[in-house]
């Protein structure tokens, strides 16, 4: 049989499309609308992830981070990159520094010890920093509320801390604490400044010095760090960014992992992750509830068309060709709706990208996993969602169209013409 | 077309429905005949059977020396387009295909070329008066050309067999013998075979066979004056 007039099933399947207009109409409306409603649930979930992560990723730890393979979860003094040795800082900050899609590098070094000032003392976590470049990672440099990041001799410490002990800006404080040759290192810092990040563990408990002089106190050698943080341009593009950044720092020393934040921000990512799913479960929901919905009216087409598709198939049109022309008008449904539903969303999600949705007149700024968000629904532009929504809508055309479709070749042609 | 004891019992509450009883009959090429009887009286039922719409309880139906009541849906559906032509009482065009792409539906199915089906459809629309309606859509023809375009439908494909199941009873009588005219110029000059059932009598007087059946057997079987 020649199958180059296939085309008279679509266009069977088109015209029959239409011979319900209104029906249609309203078919093709609720689907668009799901459609608009899907793409912009996503692009606000996707503007909420990023705010997540960035919010998670931007006060300290980065998007992206180098350790030596020991160190994490210990977190062990001892376990610095390099070994004992160290390694050649320079080299390593330039290196990962020209990998495409790093916008920051920051080393660091963490110990734990006492400060001291008069009678008062508090446990802190040291985190000796590189102040410029700690700019371009964390936000701690944009937190001081008097004062400014430590420069050799100086150190910096949070709001609440400065309470507990009672220092302030160009008093000196002592810092004590254990050295790598366990010794116990104790030495005089002046304050330079005091910073707010407005978060829970920190504000009470960090303290920033300059890297060099953290070193010196803790017995180790310039070359000797425990962390190297990368901030990246695009926080989705983390994993891309840690594989390169991997191959470009390999040659410098022994056992060096880079691991995006997906992997050391393990809660942030589960988190995420976990809304990611809850997200798919409901869009699915939404698609699910659009099949049966679709595929009821379309049962409807195709039972009151019993008789054409009977008369069809006594002139001896197959079963299959039966089956296309109602598949092929699910297509065209899903199609014909998606191309509404594409001309209602694009002027919807340049909108709310233009004019994010401000909901702190409802809700105050809060505190989420660590991670400050503000009650604003920004909307990204991305294809994903778009592209996702359309295969979803498109295949809920078809979807719905399997059922009837089988339904319409199950009755005896017989019994149909009977039928009125 | 030769049918062998056929029998067709629909199984139904409070007692099955014997709607066919046995019937033995052979139509040969090139005849011109009706199927008549009250309502009821198992024409629709003989018809389907023949055409292969619906299988038969017991019996034999043979069409040009194939066996045709065990094979495949998909044989079936192959053996209606290549050999069998249906004209049914009503509602029987595609309403969503006009008056050309309808009657060239069979011929699509055979995959005959586009060309080769137009050229057949106009001449054939040309002879039996469906001149310049090719691009209308059934709803804009009268009963009558609806009907004609379906006897189009039927015999363009060139079918061992017709069968028309009443095609006549939803049109006045003065379109009903048009239509016959069209048949039976149809049976003459392609001689095509057409079975068509009817109660009507002017139109039983039309056929050169005149078969009447009641309660599911031929009670009479007689050659018509014609
Ligand atoms: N699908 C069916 N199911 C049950 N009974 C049927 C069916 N089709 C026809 N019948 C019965 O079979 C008998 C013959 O019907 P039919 O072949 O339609 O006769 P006619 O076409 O001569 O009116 C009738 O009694 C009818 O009620
Ligand atoms: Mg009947």
């Amino acid at each position: 049989m020649a199958r180059r007039d296939n085309d008279i099933w679509w266009r069977m399947a088109w015209r029959n499309l239409w011979r319900n207009r209104r029906r249609t109409a309203i078919t093709a409306s609720a689907l668009s609308f799901g459609f608009v409603a899907a793409v912009l649930m996503i692009a606000l979930m996707d503007g909420m992830f990023e705010q997540l992560v960035s919010n998670g990723t931007r006060v300290i730890t980065g998007q992206v981070q180098i350790h030596a393979d020991d160190y994490r979860p210990e977190r062990s003094m001892h376990d610095t990159m390099g070994g004992r040795e160290g390694l050649d800082l320079a080299a390593l900050v330039s290196a990962a520094g020209s990998v495409e899609g790093v916008t920051g590098v920051a080393p660091r070094v963490y110990g734990g010890g006492l400060v001291s000032s008069g009678d008062e003392t508090a446990g802190a976590v040291l985190m000796g920093i590189d102040p410029r470049r700690e700019e371009g990672v964390s936000r701690f440099g944009a937190a001081f509320v008097v004062g400014g990041m430590p420069g050799p001799g100086e150190i910096a410490i949070g709001n609440a801390m400065a309470e507990t002990i009672g220092a302030a800006p160009g008093e000196d404080v002592v810092v004590v604490a254990p050295a790598a040759d366990g010794s116990m290192g104790n030495e005089l810092f002046t304050v330079s400044g005091v910073f707010r990040l407005g978060m829970g563990g920190f504000d009470d408990a960090y303290v920033l010095v300059e890297l060099g002089s953290l070193q010196e106190l803790m017995a180790m050698d310039r070359g000797r760090i425990h962390e190297v943080a990368i901030s990246v341009d695009r926080t989705d593009q983390a994993d891309g960014v840690a594989t390169r950044v991997e191959e470009a720092v390999a040659g410098l020393a022994d056992g060096l992992v880079v691991e995006p934040w997906s992997v050391f921000h393990e809660q942030l990512y589960f988190m995420t992750s976990m809304m990611g799913a809850a997200n798919a479960i409901v869009a699915m929901i939404i698609f699910g509830m659009a099949i049966f919905g679709v595929a009821n009216t379309m049962l409807l087409a195709t039972f009151e068309r019993r008789r054409e598709f009977a008369v069809a198939r006594s002139l001896g049109t197959s079963a299959r060709s039966i089956v296309r022309i109602v598949v092929c008008e699910g297509l065209f449904l899903g199609l014909v709706s998606l191309g509404a539903g594409a001309l209602l969303a694009a002027p919807v999600v340049v909108y709310f990208h233009e004019f994010p949705l401000d909901l702190s007149s409802f809700i105050g700024t809060y505190s989420f996993m660590g991670s400050a968000m503000q009650p604003l629904m920004t909307v990204e532009y991305s294809w994903d969602g778009p592209l996702v929504s359309a295969v979803a809508l498109v295949g809920t055309g078809v979807a719905s169209a399997l059922y009837p479709a089988w339904r319409a070749i199950r009755v005896p042609p017989a019994d149909a013409l009977a039928s009125r | 077309m030769r049918t062998e004891r056929l029998w067709k019992i629909y199984p139904q509450d409070p007692r099955p429905v014997e709607a066919v009883r046995g019937i033995d009959l052979t139509v040969l090429r090139g005849e011109f005949v009706a199927m008549a009887g009250p309502s009821g009286s198992g024409k629709t039922t003989m018809l389907n059977l023949v055409g292969g719409l619906t299988r038969p309880t017991r019996g034999e139906v043979w069409i040009e020396g194939e066996e045709i009541s065990a094979l495949s849906d998909r044989r079936l559906a192959d053996l209606r387009m290549q050999r069998i032509g249906f004209v049914f009482q009503s509602y029987n065009l595609l309403p969503v295909l006009s008056a050309l792409e309808n009657a060239e539906f069979t011929l699509l199915l055979q995959g005959v070329p586009a060309g080769e089906r137009r050229e057949r459809v106009r001449e054939l629309f040309r002879e039996i008066g469906l001149e310049g309606l090719e691009n209308r859509r059934p709803p804009k023809l009268s009963g009558g050309q609806q009907q004609r375009v379906a006897v189009a439908r039927a015999v363009l494909g060139e079918p061992a067999l017709v069968l028309a199941d009443e095609p006549t009873a939803n049109l006045d009588s003065h379109t009903a013998e048009a239509l016959l005219d069209v048949m039976e110029r149809l049976n003459r000059t392609k001689g095509t075979t057409f079975v068509f059932s009817t109660h009507d009598p002017r139109v039983m007087e039309r056929a050169r066979r005149l078969i009447r059946l009641v309660d599911g057997r031929i009670e009479s079987d007689q050659a018509a004056s014609g």
